[in-house]
């Protein structure tokens, strides 16, 4: 940093904001969406098995694809549905050229293995984590069409949206949460 | 006799309804009968229930899967935001837009036009750097000299254009910014440092009186490379190589805190550092050099 007193700091950082261009009204746009949907996107590319580098690479492309998107003034039609399918197609495509297992159950495992969340009662935490590790490998044993509309739906997508992210139909989509459902409760002897 | 609305709404209802309607997806005209038969009917509600229950079970497991794989989001929020502003600016010059908005046929006669143009002017088979120099080239004759005010009494602070035009690699906002220390100080070898001093005429130079230093520097995307570089005087004026190094580090952090657009970092230190320091110092004259940045370990690149 160059030398400079307390009245120059301030005059520099006002200067600096001067200075920078202001962000368009798109650029505007795309990071509000960054910042809602940052984390669910980045948790559905980790769940293909990628890293946590890659899910995150993967994330930046898909909102730098989306600034184009709408400065070409494209359809504006369900956005958080366009995004999530380019990230699911990234992550895909990320995943293929890490050669990765696609056993996504490797990747979950080993973080169920490392978070373990500090709870004052030893049991309860033990049994809270069997019961979650269960869980996982129920998911993880899922056809692959079926996890995916399990984890897009837990972050919050709606059925029209789940169809088109994965290309099947509205049917498909309430079938396939109903069965994945029913196998997670027989797990838990429901 | 049952109404047919009294049958269907006696009748359990399927895992499948109990999910449409716990997520609210059933086709309109069959809500009212799935919530009166829910409103009436206790297996169905425990089933609901159950359901309901599965599902935060599984949203729970999910996150605490997941989330704490999550990295803050500060540092990927700057990095977009600087690559929109890049985006943006190249927008604004007309260049990847115009070409995306090209049809295919258009885009390929254009760019068969520009290599037959190229190639004519001799220009397509230089050397790699050959256009990124031409540019910085074109910069520099667009520049009138007399931007720096006083050059008469800083002969040497400003390269000879002809002999360092300035060069770059292409590079991201996101390398930029997360290149280490090292990198970014960036260490000349001793023999292209000779190369340079030949270059310019200088023999046996004076161990204080020079420092090879990076027109762009690496911070900034500046290549290694002996049109990027000149004998840069360190002592006894008021536009030396201290100075540059401030300006050098005030546009890294503008460029990695997303205020600054790389390309125009680069451009702007090309064209006339001196200019491009009053401008983002906002001084007609260097700020006085702290002490302690001019300890010899905090010294970038002093050159002996």
């Amino acid at each position: 940093m160059p030398p400079m007193d307390s009245t120059n700091e301030l005059t520099f950082s006002s200067a600096d904001a001067a200075l920078s261009a202001k962000p368009s009204e798109i650029e505007r746009e795309v990071l509000g969406l960054f910042e809602q949907y940052r984390n669910p996107l980045l948790r559905y590319g980790l769940s293909f098995g990628i890293s946590a580098h890659d899910a995150e690479e993967v994330v930046q492309e898909v909102f730098l694809s989306l600034f184009r998107h709408l400065q070409l003034r494209r359809s504006r039609k369900n956005l958080r549905g366009w995004i999530f399918r380019v990230t699911h197609n990234l992550a895909l495509k990320q995943r293929h050229a890490n050669q990765k297992s696609l056993n996504r159950m490797a990747a979950d495992g080993a973080v169920a293995e490392e978070q373990f969340d500090p709870s004052p009662n030893a049991e309860e935490q033990l049994s809270s984590e069997q019961g979650r590790k269960r869980l996982l490998a129920v998911v993880q044993a899922l056809p692959e069409t079926d996890q995916d509309c399990l984890r897009l739906r837990a972050e919050g997508l709606r059925y029209r949206e789940i169809a088109e992210v994965l290309g099947i139909s509205l049917g498909a989509v309430s079938i396939s949460l109903t069965r994945s459902l029913a196998r997670l409760m027989r797990a838990e002897g429901r | 006799m049952l109404g047919e609305d009294q049958q269907l709404s006696e009748m359990h209802l399927s895992d499948e309804e109990l999910l449409l309607a716990a997520d609210g997806e059933l086709v309109t005209g069959r809500t009212a009968q799935v919530q009166a038969h829910l409103a009436a009917c206790w297996d169905c509600r425990a089933r609901m229930a159950e359901i309901e229950s599965t599902i935060a079970e599984f949203v729970r497991a999910h996150r605490r899967t997941l989330d704490p794989q999550l990295p803050p989001i500060e540092g990927p929020r700057a990095q977009l935001r600087a690559e929109l502003a890049q985006l943006s600016s190249q927008r604004e010059t007309g260049s990847w837009r115009g070409w995306c908005q090209l049809p295919a046929a258009r885009a390929a006669a254009v760019v068969l036009l520009i290599c037959c143009l190229a190639v004519g002017a001799g220009w397509f088979f230089g050397p790699p750097h050959k256009l990124r120099e031409s540019f910085y080239e074109a910069w520099h004759d667009g520049w009138s000299g007399a931007s720096s005010g006083n050059l008469a009494s800083e002969q040497g602070a400003i390269p000879n254009r002809s002999l360092t035009p300035g060069a770059t690699r292409s590079v991201s906002i996101g390398e930029v910014c997360s290149m280490a220390h090292e990198e970014v100080v960036g260490e000349v070898s001793t023999s292209l440092r000779q190369e340079v001093f030949r270059e310019y005429g200088i023999r046996n130079p004076r161990a204080d009186d020079y420092e090879i230093d990076y027109l762009i520097a690496p911070g900034l995307g500046g290549t290694e490379d002996i049109r990027n570089l000149w004998p840069e005087p360190y002592q006894s004026r008021t536009w030396n190589a201290h100075v540059k190094d401030a300006l050098e580090e005030r546009l890294h952090e503008m460029v990695c805190a997303g205020n600054l657009d790389l390309s125009a970092a680069q451009r702007d230190i090309a064209v006339d550092w001196i200019a491009a320091y009053k401008k983002y110092f906002h001084t007609a004259e260097p700020l006085s050099v702290r002490s302690d940045l001019m300890q010899p370990d905090l010294m970038r690149r002093a050159q002996r």
